[in-house]
């Protein structure tokens, strides 16, 4: 009954959303809206006004500046969202629910797969760290370059910190907590040097090597903490 | 029915979005459902990333030689901003089922039901 009724909302939605969708420009087309308003003064001025040739990196560090800074706060409030939500105080083990050991029960790691996943760690790491500092000029960025490593870093504690939990505490809390809010602190700081600077909240330095500078920063502060914001939600999940 | 050729690439979305919520209504197990939003958020970008493409185009790279068409890079960046807010609902919404298990000994909506 549950799936009838949901097929058929569906079916209903399904035949307005394409009804919708047909009359839409065609796409592809270059004289449809989206080509023709923000997006042609972007391609037209983004080089100079945006200062960097990668125009999404442009939008996104300069033109919507501050809903980039939205954007690395809510991250950020989601690491403590979760952080929040995983240790409050509780019953941790409910009695009667069937209580399987992990730590014995875990199938032991391959040696082959261990081994590659260190052989490749590094190339991953320095393949990250091209696509955030080259990310206004290539395709990349502080968040793609922050995904590619906090993936990394995902992948070798799947492997080498699963078989005790404290050994994986690499880093002290204190340095721990302050590279987890790294993208808000350098966009906020970076944003307030705009502000003394230049007289405008998030503006960019018009010397071209101060401008190359300051993008650079904040890619590394938004990519580093943002891997170390992702690292930090796998780690709360997996031990919640 | 050349309507529906020539977008395509918009229906497809839909379709995809309709396989989401249809997931999102029907399964009753909670890491289900957070799946069946996930597939919903990877239409809607694939929609808005479909509207900003053109025909024989190139990114929006401007370099000494770099020649158009280009893509729109506001779609591109709209959804990177929309990707990242789609991960951080993911993982609360994760963080929450490890709760819920924790609390209540089952992530199943009609096991919940019963209990107290």
């Amino acid at each position: 009954m549950r799936k009838f009724l949901a097929l058929v909302l569906i079916a209903a939605l399904g035949a307005v959303l394409i009804a919708a969708v047909v009359n839409l420009p065609e796409p592809g087309t270059t004289d449809s809206p989206v080509h023709t308003h923000v997006s042609a003064g972007y391609i037209k001025g983004g080089h100079e006004a945006g200062g960097a040739d990668n125009l999404v990196t442009a939008v996104l560090l300069n033109y919507r500046a501050i809903d980039t800074f939205g954007e690395v706060t809510v991250i950020f409030t989601a690491l403590i969202a979760v952080l929040a939500a995983t240790s409050l105080a509780g019953p941790t083990e409910r009695s009667g629910t069937q209580n399987i050991d992990l730590k014995t029960t875990r199938v032991p790691v391959s040696p082959v797969v261990s081994f590659v996943v260190r052989l490749m760690a590094p190339f991953i790491a320095t393949f990250a760290l091209f696509v955030m500092l080259k990310g206004h000029e290539l395709p990349g960025g502080g968040f793609q370059g922050g995904v590619v490593l906090g993936a990394m870093l995902i992948l070798l504690a799947l492997f080498s910190g699963r078989t005790d939990k404290t050994d994986d505490e690499e880093l002290p809390p204190g340095l721990r907590n302050w590279i987890r809010a790294a993208g808000p602190l350098v966009f906020g700081a970076l944003g307030l040097t705009g502000l003394v600077f230049s007289g405008w909240l998030f503006s960019l330095p018009d010397h071209p090597f101060w401008r190359e500078m300051v993008m650079i920063g904040l890619e590394l502060g938004i990519g580093i903490g943002g891997a170390a914001v992702l690292v930090g939600l796998f780690r709360a999940l997996r031990e919640g | 029915m050349n309507v529906l050729l020539t977008h395509v690439d918009y229906i497809a979305a839909v379709a995809i979005f309709l396989v989401g919520l249809y997931i999102l209504l029907v399964k009753q197990n909670l890491l289900k459902k957070i799946l069946g939003l996930n597939i919903m958020e990877t239409a809607v970008f694939a929609f808005i990333v479909t509207a900003g493409m053109t025909d024989n185009g190139v990114p929006p790279l401007l370099g000494p030689d770099a020649v158009g068409p280009f893509a729109s890079p506001l779609p591109h960046a709209l959804v990177l901003t929309g990707i990242v807010v789609a991960v951080s609902i993911t993982a609360l919404a994760l963080a929450l089922i490890v709760r819920v298990k924790r609390e209540c000994g089952s992530v199943e909506l009609n096991e919940l039901g019963k209990v107290e």
